[in-house]
């Protein structure tokens, strides 16, 4: 069946709710998901955020320390160190006055895969070519 | 694409509804999504209605609320579960749950 | 026939959407479709056995039970699961116990997929 595209769209702020962190500990387990496939199967999610989704990704995080779990900045980092495409919506993030300088990066983890600013109409891009795309 | 989307509530979706766009939409009302199908709000009927000419409401959802197949907006066509499980799979590629 | 894989995240008590969840996927499999259900963050409560059917809650456990008899493959995210305070041992029988990337092969396999979000 070779590779099956997934769009993994996150909608909702973090930190009320669990779905929007579930949808990134779920769409990081791409790099396992091989050890219960044939040879050559594969399944490539790409991980966006839109709407109020792109609240959680300001930089400088702690909720370790606060309520001893593990933030959304450190999973989103972990996104970028093992190469997973992280789409955010420009409009969404002006809508919300986020500068592009307070989204998270993974450099000091040595992950060359960046945070992609996006207008809407690429991450509509995504959902066109993604056999299925599941909202969080 | 062909998109299927279920619409569970009567807020919080519209924003990334108006958003999406796909070659054909579909929207199955389930849960509070039914009241989209419904109700009108200070006499105007939900704006969702004008979105496609594919909607779709489930009845089991209707009738659980006190509401009947009567009450439902002529451009809706009401269905069952075997119903949606039809349309997921012969009318539609992609499937959303909003 | 086709075959749909559902995740279904909300709880089985204080969301409806895991009651539409099982009764989406008994429809389908009575129509001779092959069905996946993962079961992640508050969802996972629910596998657990000997459930108590009090009229003011939704339950679960007998509904499972009919959908496994039907054939319809179920599993627990199982760190989810454990968080919660759920052994294995305390599961219903015949529910599966994976880590997430159970859901994305079953995902891999799907002719459709219907994600249920938790809130």
């Amino acid at each position: 069946m070779g590779d099956v595209k997934c769009a993994f769209i996150v909608q909702k702020p973090q930190y009320k709710g669990e779905t929007s962190r579930l949808a990134i500990t779920h769409a990081i387990a791409y790099q396992t998901v091989e050890i219960l496939l044939e040879d050559g199967d594969t399944v490539t999610p790409k991980l966006c955020f839109i709407g109020e989704g792109v609240l959680g990704l300001q930089k400088g995080q702690n909720a370790m320390d606060v309520y001893g779990i593990t933030s959304t900045e450190s999973h989103v980092k972990n996104c970028l160190l093992v190469d997973l495409n992280v789409l955010v919506c420009k409009e969404d993030l002006d809508k919300y006055g986020i500068s592009e300088d307070s989204l998270p990066d993974a450099d000091d983890m040595g992950a060359d895969m960046k945070i992609q600013v996006v207008p809407f109409s690429e991450i509509q891009k995504v959902l066109d070519e993604s056999q299925h795309v599941l909202f969080f | 694409m062909k998109l299927g989307v279920f619409v569970s509530d009567i807020n919080l979706t519209v924003d990334t509804l108006d958003r999406l766009k796909a070659d054909k939409l579909g929207l199955i009302l389930v849960q509070n999504g039914v009241y989209h199908a419904t109700s009108k709000v200070n006499g105007k009927s939900s704006s969702l209605l004008d979105k496609t000419p594919n909607l779709y409401v489930l009845s089991e959802d209707v009738t659980i609320r006190g509401l009947k197949d009567t009450d439902v907006d002529s451009r809706v066509k009401v269905v069952n579960y075997s119903d949606v499980v039809d349309l997921m799979f012969n009318d539609y590629d992609q499937i959303a749950w909003l | 026939m086709g075959t749909l894989t559902i995740g279904c995240f909300p709880s089985i008590v204080g969301n409806m959407g895991y009651d539409f969840a099982l009764k989406l996927a008994d429809a389908a499999v009575s129509k001779g479709h092959k069905v996946s259900i993962w079961f992640s963050g508050n969802a996972t409560v629910s596998v657990k056995a000997h459930q108590k059917h009090l009229k003011d809650y939704s339950t679960a456990e007998k509904y499972l039970q009919a959908l496994l008899a039907k054939g319809v493959e179920i599993c627990t995210c199982e760190a989810c699961t454990v968080a919660r305070g759920i052994q294995k041992t305390e599961g219903i029988e015949g529910i599966q116990w994976n880590a997430m990337h159970w859901y994305l092969a079953k995902i891999h396999a799907a002719d459709r997929v219907l994600q249920i979000g938790g809130e």
